[in-house]
């Protein structure tokens, strides 16, 4: 069917102004201002690359968050994808009960972050929570661990809140095996495949857009997590969990430091840019397997 | 024909389209629902015409609507005064001033609105921050409303009530409620360990410690999440046992923490956190201290009177609770006995600026502030406000503040918003020493610098 040009652009144009409206603009305001010093109090000033060089140079608070975030998105990427595609590929055997996971395993992804944060802090909780109930139990002495705000165990028990709950990887990796064409899964049986050799090469490079388009969610995922970490550990102990989006935050609402704020906003722009490059590389995510 | 049909088709879905874009950026005119006007509020860009068609709107009606986003709902305290006195407002000045309410639950979450609204230059017609104090960092978007005083309504005030509403001599703020903070004590718990009375120095409250603990008791309520506020209170009374501390207590803005008064405060609280309080008190937040108070867990809690009455509420307390509990200065005389920030304006018009003030001398009124004090505890800024109706815990706690030694302001009123949040963060590292008192100061004026 033939579809005249002006059409096109005509059913585009609403969607484009609003995108140009919505993100396009703001993001050129912010890329603008984060080369201001501008605060509360009326101080708007050009100050060229002052922002980015005290960022760089002598903000050790930027570079813990830069760290955090980094090591966090690395984490997700990796483990929770891992863990996510993982489950995937035991229930698309679909063995007795697999729905009932699947659907359990889905639970944490639908909760709200505030109602998360609250009941993680209730269970990692030193005085009254499951975990230490648990491990005193086990172990018959009284264990009273503060798990979010001793220095050590705090970016552990903060992973945890997102790590391990790849409900959503596993929905998008199951309906991916499901598209595999059984043609192929035979022909490998017939070939004398086993179910593990099955899984790791036919079925798991079949998947590959799929496992990249997940990577890319959750990468950027860490690049945006605000809730989770400013309800229970607000960054603390010190600036222990601290990373970048709640940095943003206490820049801009705490210190009223607009520009600098800015500033990192422009940094998680490029890192999402950066991220989504990369991936789509590593996952050769436009080339088509058959 | 089938072309043109298609043609047709395809034009009107286009046109909807449009129309459907345009409507969803466009003002909403003048609208009785408070959402509208929220999302009016935030479209700073047609800002302009919004404000000349309501004005238009307005004149044609004769009210003048003003926005007044609060804090003072669900399960704040001051909820059901507020939606009394609104009510009574709208009864007698609905005719002539319409206030568009906008409900934002949680303090933390209003001042974070109120600085986003500031960033784009739309605050509100009038707000008030439940005490944070926003009016260092907005000063050039409030009005100056000195003008708009009058002798009777100063008078009637407290001057300290003004004094923390004002800066170089003009007023920015309206105050409405003022803090008399000391500590609450369970007398049962405190007669079990063998002891008569409160504590005079330090010295005999770390000695009073020891003996609760002595007798299986753990002595205090702490908390470090949301500044620590039951736990900074009683880093701030530390602070004011001399004159030079006293006098930083009551200092705006301070930027240097590195004092021997604030590192010896500092000291204690690493003391009470590592002996005296219970395992929760580390990340724990203000409902966590209060409970353990309420369970009679611990035997103290530095708070305010608008908690007492949760000591008569027998949903929270075991029934007779309120009996068991005795008021106290902090050692050395000292109690919390300031103004509070109160009501601060950002119209843009003199016909909403007058309507604003009008609605704040309502809320003001000397029967607003003896419904204040009834119904939440909260003590009124007015001086001449009295009432009989009230716990006689909240007496007692006036009392004490009248004959206090020394009288500080609370630290979230005068030090600086990125302060009040590093103390969140850096108290579980003092409490498990992880940091020195020394670097605790130190990590407290290396953010306050950032101002």
């Amino acid at each position: 069917m033939r579809v005249k040009k002006r059409y096109m652009v005509f059913f585009l144009l609403p969607c484009i102004l609003l995108f140009a409206l919505v993100y396009l603009l703001p993001i050129i305001i912010v890329l603008f201002t984060s080369f201001y010093e501008w605060k509360a109090g009326g101080i708007f000033q050009f100050i060229g690359l002052d922002n980015y060089i005290k960022a760089i140079l002598e903000d050790t608070r930027m570079h813990t968050a830069l760290k955090n975030t980094g090591i966090w998105a690395l984490l997700q990427s990796v483990i929770h994808v891992g863990i996510g595609t993982t489950t995937a590929l035991l229930l698309s055997r679909r063995r007795k009960g697999w729905k009932l996971l699947r659907t359990v395993y889905m639970i944490p992804n639908v909760i709200s972050a505030s109602a998360l944060g609250v009941i993680f802090l209730n269970v990692f909780n030193p005085k009254y929570g499951l975990v230490n109930s648990f491990i005193s139990l086990v172990t018959g002495e009284k264990f009273a661990k503060n798990w979010y705000f001793d220095q050590n165990s705090a970016f552990f028990t903060v992973t945890l809140s997102w790590l391990l709950y790849a409900g959503l990887v596993t929905i998008l990796v199951l309906a991916g095996l499901a598209s595999i064409s059984e043609d192929v899964l035979e022909a490998a049986k017939i070939d004398g495949a086993s179910t593990l050799q099955i899984d790791l090469f036919i079925r798991l490079p079949l998947t590959r857009t799929v496992i990249g388009t997940s990577v890319i969610i959750a990468a950027t995922s860490m690049l945006r997590e605000f809730e989770l970490i400013y309800l229970t550990t607000n960054g603390g102990p010190g600036i222990t969990t601290l990373n970048l989006p709640l940095y943003l935050y206490k820049t801009s609402l705490m210190d009223n430091n607009y520009g600098y704020a800015n500033m990192m906003g422009v940094v998680l722009i490029i890192l999402g840019v950066i991220a989504v490059f990369a991936i789509n590389k590593i996952f050769r995510m436009n080339e088509a397997d058959y | 024909m089938k072309e043109r049909l298609t043609k047709l088709i395809t034009v009107i879905l286009v046109c909807v389209l449009f129309a459907g874009l345009l409507a969803g950026c466009s003002s909403s005119g003048k609208g009785d629902d408070v959402a509208t006007d929220t999302k009016k509020e935030e479209k700073t860009t047609e800002k302009k015409e919004d404000t000349e068609s309501a004005a238009q709107t307005e004149e044609s009606s004769g009210v003048v609507e003003i926005n007044f986003p609060t804090s003072w709902v669900g399960v704040s305290s001051n909820t059901e005064w507020f939606n009394d006195r609104l009510a009574a407002f709208n009864e007698q000045y609905g005719d002539k001033i319409k206030v568009n309410v906008e409900e934002i639950a949680g303090d933390q979450a209003y001042v974070d609105k109120m600085k986003v609204l500031y960033s784009s230059n739309s605050l509100p017609d009038v707000f008030s921050t439940g005490g944070y104090n926003l009016i260092d960092s907005m000063k050039d978007q409030l009005v100056d409303i000195t003008d708009y005083i009058d002798e009777e309504w100063y008078n009637s005030n407290s001057e300290v009530c003004w004094d923390v509403n004002s800066r170089d001599g003009r007023i920015y703020g309206v105050p409405y409620s003022r803090q008399v903070i000391g500590y609450f004590y369970n007398k049962d718990l405190f007669a079990q360990a063998g002891i008569t009375e409160p504590a005079k120095t330090w010295d005999e409250f770390f000695e009073q410690c020891d003996k609760l603990l002595a007798a299986g008791i753990t002595p205090l309520s702490m908390d470090t999440a949301d500044s620590g506020w039951v736990t900074s209170l009683m880093l701030g009374a530390m602070i004011a046992q001399t004159e030079e501390g006293e006098e930083f207590m009551n200092t705006l803005q301070p930027k240097d923490y590195n004092r021997e008064d604030f590192i010896q405060a500092a000291t204690m609280i690493q003391e009470m956190f590592q002996k005296y309080t219970t395992a929760d008190a580390v990340g724990g937040k203000y409902e966590n201290a209060a409970s353990n108070f309420f369970m009679e867990e611990t035997a103290i809690i530095a708070n305010g009177p608008w908690m007492v009455s949760d000591f008569y509420d027998e949903n929270m307390v075991e029934a007779g609770f309120a009996e068991k509990v005795g008021t106290a200065m902090f050692p050395g005389g000292v109690m919390y006995n300031s103004g509070k920030i109160g009501f601060n304006f950002a119209s843009k018009t003199e016909e909403k600026l007058k309507a604003s003030i009008e609605f704040v001398r309502f809320l003001t009124s000397e029967e607003s502030q003896k419904k204040l004090l009834e119904m939440t505890g909260d003590i009124p800024s007015n001086i001449n406000v009295v009432s009989d109706q009230v716990y006689p815990l909240i007496n007692e706690v006036i009392e004490n503040g009248n004959k206090a030694s020394r009288n500080i302001n609370d630290f979230q009123s005068l030090w600086y918003a990125n302060v009040v949040d590093e103390i969140s963060v850096q108290y579980p590292l003092l409490a498990q020493g992880e940091i020195t008192p020394e670097q605790f100061a130190d990590a407290l004026s290396a953010v306050a610098k950032v101002n």
